[in-house]
């Protein structure tokens, strides 16, 4: 238990080292650090309807995290969620553009299925490339990002771009209104119960099979896994492939809902904060659930500090990567502290 | 060189403290000038950190430390090194990528450029010097243990050392290679170095040392006593302490190394049985890990205890590799139980009835990081399907009662293997690889490290099996526990079982087979 | 043929000097995903020192300064608050990118790119069609040279090697492992700032978010390409650099047959191969180093 508080309250101290960064850096930038971090508080969580905002960002991160939580339990370092939630996405969306027409009950479940596959297939690759050859995935994973970006500049400019389409911004056709599963606001049942299945699945699969005990043990000492007798490839294998799904399905739920169509580079953070929603959580599935309304806020704090505040939204990523340079600090100062406290408790 | 009166080495009330461990506890002792000193005791004594804090590596707690009456601050390399002090590490110290030459130089005096022939010109004379028979062009990595021990001790006197401490530096050898070693000891005490010598052995000390100080759990017993005339019998007693009235004598002396063990069980192996482990000329390829494997031919027959000796890195690890499934046979055929196993997955050899006690205990054997129930139930989960459901509380409840039945003093199950001593940690893997269904058990160093009460305790557990109908593949570098506990004795070098001995035991004889030397 | 070779040169050179970033801290035992951000930390505070002081090496000290100070506090976040490399790194990329953004938003408002009226002085007519090129690719044989001395044929060098593989027996002959890698990075972090203003300020005079687009990790995956030795590292970078250059050739000469975009993604090609191809060659340079609390050590 005592290792539980030690690990939350080392996260909170350090995410507080981390917003003091950024309030150094908002402050050189020329920005005032305290009206930065109140708009952004405003933005988050605190104007009417936060906790609206935070679900409809939140939900898509949740899914995506959950995935990066599995690969990172299992020791892979599958940095590649952002190019797997834009094959998931681009997957899902020629299977829209080719089914056009049919009734949605048979369009949207195959877009689905296709935008799992697609993500599941974004990770495959180095998933392959790293249990067979031994290629470090955090390169391959990370390249694979900067390719699914092309790949997607590509498709919105060129197979499935949209005529009507006006400005510099490429995008697809939109989405006939039948297949959508949210309106622009981004929140509905579906989404809702799509993220509570796939919470509930993947507890289920961490906390109580054998699967989740061995892949945890193989991601903290493989070796010892190995000479117990365990095939690790097949459990790295099933963990990309997990996490790649999640991902894809994370992007199919982001076209099909609020955005109703794909847009050369759209959510480009979103990879990336999903790695820090697992890491933030410690890799536990719950936790996840929470921190991912969390960062949900922050994303929707991004939409609100240009328009309503006048801030540039890159303090969001700011904010996002300071946390990433502290999440996995560790110092003895608060084991200490918290021992101290304990034995004071104790004594008293 | 100041050369003073008193001693070349003393300290007063030296502490060292771990978290909560301490490991040494007001400890103070003088070393005089020119001599071989010995430090002893069982593992865990506090006898490597207080070679660390003599070399400036551990900064003690309190206390304080002189050399040649000049005050050191203590935790300092660089001040240690400067006064003359230098160490040569257990588990050896050198950059394996680095050549000979490379290694000398990084721990010199004196910077600027070199070229790989300046560096060769400036060391080979000093190997030489030392008699170290190794070219400095050659990498650490590609070099045989007893070599890089001496290429380890020719890095240490690049500066001008006075003091040399070597910590427990006859672990890696051979009986023969031990011996060459002292002669080199004796020869740099000639050369006026004072020398510590780390040792757990008593024939050793005997053999070599001048004084000898035994530590035991942090504190100094006694020490210095001059060796001369000192009953080994009594070392014996100092260093095991007051649990030394419940093991035999003879279990004492094959503890503390004080005689060659006799082999003492009657249990004679039914030599018809079935084998439960045979390997029929068994070849590998060479990899990272050792050397290849080359025609191994061996059986392990229930109710026996198979003994491995051999120099560490002579093939004993691709061995265990091998039997466990963790390295591909290229040829030959290996059968558990008379059924062909040679190119089954490990899991299915466990299904069979391997058990495997791994050489690294918290590499290999443990996940340290990972709470005790889970690194128990490992072996049980994987006999099943991936995604079958598990209970983790019935998990939970099923590793406290194994692990109570194995005398393991833990908290928690949920408690991380991390936080066990290495006696408990051992004792854990043991009821995870010694349950009812083990057939055959690979016994991989599962002694390495553990103090005298934790040894005496892997040995029962040993034997039990045994008497259990079990067959066992012991694998240790160090004789006296081999010759104590196997029924028969294989010796391995190079990749290859060279001989084999059956009880009573010669240890000139083995010591001979480890180093080629046929007689 | 002198186009090519200095379209290469100029697409690799940046890359050059942050492959060496990567490999003087590999060697000193860090994986340096926080190249990328460096790298266009460096990038940004040369065009934007160039437009605000009008003063080149004014500049120039701004990026290397700042670069350092970013890879002082990767060191203090890694070695002594024992964060994850790869994590600590990609955060340190993420504040360099956001960072970046933030400046030239605080400044120029929201435009997109930022236009600096001269940049690093050029060869110059005495080499012929090089001429457009920088000074900074003639030096980067030097620097090259000057690196493989320091890290091959030096004790600083072994001392510095052994920090990153052996830390105990570094401490052995009383080095101090923690303070060799602050070194090996600040020497990073100064490369990395030439890197990032040879790509801003080398031939374009132009800054814009998000322009490294990867170099960084391209330089990283070269240093694994090339074993973590100096020149063949190099060697890796201009491969890379070449395989940009084939695309952009391709597309002069196959036109809109083949997808302009798709073109763009051959380096990152290139960078699965060469990670691939060394797995291959060398049975796998694990760069990922565990989560340090989440795994065993």
């Amino acid at each position: 238990m005592t290792d539980r508080i030690v690990s939350v309250l080392r996260a909170i101290v350090f995410i507080g080292i981390g917003l003091a960064l950024c309030g150094v850096i908002f402050e050189i930038a020329g920005y005032s650090a305290p009206l930065m971090f109140q708009s952004i508080a405003d933005g988050a969580f605190l104007r009417s309807g936060a906790l609206g905002h935070a679900l409809r960002w939140g939900l898509p991160l949740f899914i995506t995290a959950v995935g990066v939580a599995i690969s990172f339990r299992a020791g892979y370092f599958n940095i590649g969620a952002q190019g797997q939630f834009y094959m998931g996405a681009i997957a899902a969306a020629f299977v829209a553009e080719w089914l056009n027409g049919w009734p949605a009950m048979i369009v949207i479940p195959a877009c689905f299925v296709a935008g799992m596959t697609g993500g599941a297939l974004w990770a495959l690759w180095p998933g392959l490339l790293r249990l067979k050859s031994g290629a470090d995935e955090v390169i391959t994973t990370l390249m694979g990002n900067f390719l699914a970006s092309l790949v997607l500049v590509y498709v919105t400019s060129g197979p499935l771009k949209d005529p009507s389409g006006s400005g510099q911004q490429a995008s697809s056709r939109p989405l006939d209104a039948a297949y959508r599963i949210s309106t622009s606001y981004g929140l509905s049942p579906t989404i809702v119960a799509l993220a509570v299945l796939v919470g509930v699945l993947m507890w289920l699969l961490v906390n109580r099979t054998a699967f989740g005990v061995l892949a945890g043990l193989a991601g903290r000492n493989p070796t010892m896994v190995e000479w117990q007798g365990a095939r690790i490839w097949r459990i790295g294998l099933a963990s990309f492939l997990i996490s790649g799904a999640l991902a894809g399905l994370a992007g199919t739920i982001e076209l099909m809902g609020p955005n109703g169509r794909l847009a050369g580079g759209f959510l480009p953070g979103h990879g990336f904060t999903a790695i820090l929603i697992a890491l933030v959580a410690g890799l536990s599935v719950a936790g996840t659930a929470f921190v991912a309304l969390f960062f949900g806020g922050l994303a929707s704090a991004a939409l609100f500090l240009p328009v309503m505040a006048g801030l540039p939204s890159a303090a969001i990523d700011i904010i996002n990567a300071a946390i990433a340079l502290f999440i996995t600090a560790k110092s003895g100062m608060i084991d200490r502290i918290v021992k101290f406290g304990r034995r004071a408790w104790t004594r008293s | 060189m100041r050369e003073g009166a008193g001693p070349v080495f003393a300290c007063r009330g030296v502490t060292v403290r771990y978290g909560h461990v301490v490991a040494l506890a007001g400890v103070g002792v003088d070393f005089e000038r020119g001599m071989i000193h010995a430090v002893v005791g069982q593992n865990g004594a506090g006898k490597t950190t207080f070679a660390c804090v003599v070399a400036g590596l551990v900064e003690p707690e309190s206390g304080e430390l002189s050399i040649d009456g000049q005050a050191l601050s203590g935790g300092d390399v660089n001040e240690a090194r400067s006064a003359g002090v230098e160490l040569v590490h257990q588990s050896f110290a050198l950059p394996p990528s680095f050549t000979v030459a490379e290694a000398m130089q990084f721990g010199a005096e004196g910077g600027g450029l070199y070229t790989k022939s300046m560096l060769e010109k400036r060391w080979q004379p000093h190997l030489d010097g030392l008699d170290v028979r190794v070219s400095a062009k050659r990498r650490i990595r590609d070099l045989p243990i007893e070599t890089q021990q001496g290429v380890e001790i020719a890095r240490a006197l690049v500066t001008d050392a006075k003091l040399l401490i070597l910590d427990e530096p006859t672990a890696v050898l051979s009986p023969e290679g031990a011996q060459k070693l002292f002669e080199r000891v004796r020869r740099l005490k000639a050369l006026g170095v004072t020398v510590i010598l780390i040792l757990h052995k008593i024939r050793e000390v005997l053999a070599v040392a001048d004084t000898v100080t035994v530590l035991r759990g942090g504190r100094l017993v006694e020490g210095p006593i001059p060796c001369a005339g000192v009953d080994a019998g009594r070392l014996a007693e100092l260093i095991i302490g007051p649990a030394a009235h419940s093991l035999g004598e003879e279990e004492k002396a094959a503890l503390t190394g004080a005689a060659i063990p006799t082999h003492s069980d009657d249990i004679s192996a039914p030599a018809r049985a079935v084998p439960i482990l045979e390997m029929k000329s068994v070849s590998t390829r060479p990899d990272s890990e050792g050397p290849a494997l080359d025609a191994v031919s061996l059986a392990v027959r229930p109710g026996e205890i198979v003994g491995v000796a051999g120099v560490e890195g002579n093939g004993q690890r691709t061995l265990v590799r091998a039997i466990s499934s963790l390295i591909h046979v290229t040829n030959g055929r290996i059968a558990i139980e008379g059924r062909d196993m040679t190119v089954a997955p490990l899991g299915e050899r466990r299904a069979a009835g391997l058990r495997v006690i791994p050489f690294e205990r918290n590499v290999e054997g443990l996940s340290l990081t990972s709470a005790l129930w889970e690194n128990w139930s490992a072996r049980g989960l994987l006999q099943k399907p991936l995604l079958s459901a598990i209970s983790p509380s019935g998990l939970r409840r099923r590793c406290a009662a194994a692990l109570d039945a194995w005398d393991v003093r833990y908290a928690d199950v949920g408690q991380r293997a991390g936080s066990l001593s290495g006696g408990n940690a051992q004792k854990v893997i043991l009821s995870r690889e010694m349950d009812e269904e083990a057939r055959l058990i690979l016994a991989a160093q599962p002694t390495r490290g553990l103090d005298i009460g934790a040894t005496a305790f892997v040995w029962d557990a040993l034997r039990k099996a045994r008497a259990r109908g079990c067959g066992i593949l012991f694998v240790s570098s160090d004789l006296d526990e081999i010759f104590d506990i196997c029924d028969r004795v294989v010796v391995m070098l190079s990749g290859r079982i060279v001989a084999e001995f059956r009880p009573p035991f010669d240890i000139a004889a083995v010591g001979a087979a480890m180093t080629g030397v046929t007689r | 043929m002198d186009e090519i070779i200095v379209a290469i040169l100029r697409s690799g050179t940046p890359l050059v000097y942050v492959t060496l970033a990567g490999v003087i801290a590999q060697r000193a035992g860090i994986w340096h995903l926080g190249l990328e951000g460096l790298m266009i930390t460096g990038a940004c505070a040369t065009i934007l020192g160039i437009v605000l002081t009008g003063s080149l090496a004014l500049a120039l000290l701004i990026a290397v300064v700042l670069c350092i100070v970013g890879s002082i506090l990767f060191w203090f976040v890694v070695e002594k608050l024992r964060a994850n490399q790869i994590i600590a790194g990609l955060g340190l990329t993420g504040l360099g990118l956001g960072g970046t953004s933030l400046a030239v938003q605080s400044i120029f408002g929201a435009q997109a790119a930022v236009t600096a009226p001269f940049g690093l002085p050029r060869l110059g007519p005495a080499f012929g069609a090089y001429g457009a090129l920088s000074v900074l690719v003639l030096l980067m044989p030097v620097f090259v040279f000057a690196i493989w001395v320091l890290l091959r044929r030096t004790r600083f060098g072994l001392r510095l090697a052994a920090s990153g593989e052996h830390p105990f027996a570094a401490r052995g002959v009383g080095v101090n492992p923690s303070i060799m890698r602050l070194v090996a990075l600040v020497l990073g972090g100064a490369l990395c700032a030439l890197a990032g203003a040879e790509l801003a300020a080398g031939s374009l005079q132009i800054f814009a978010q998000n322009m490294t687009a990867g170099r960084g990790f391209m330089g990283f995956a070269a240093v694994i390409f090339g074993a973590g030795h100096p020149v063949g590292a190099t060697f890796a970078a201009i491969f890379f650099a070449v395989v940009g250059a084939i695309g952009i050739r391709a597309q002069l000469v196959f036109g809109d047959r083949i997808p302009h975009d798709l073109l763009l993604g051959l380096p990152y090609i290139a960078t699965v191969f060469g990670i691939w191809l060394s797995a291959k060659l060398r049975g796998g340079a694990r760069a990922a180093v565990g989560f340090g609390e989440l795994r065993d050590p």
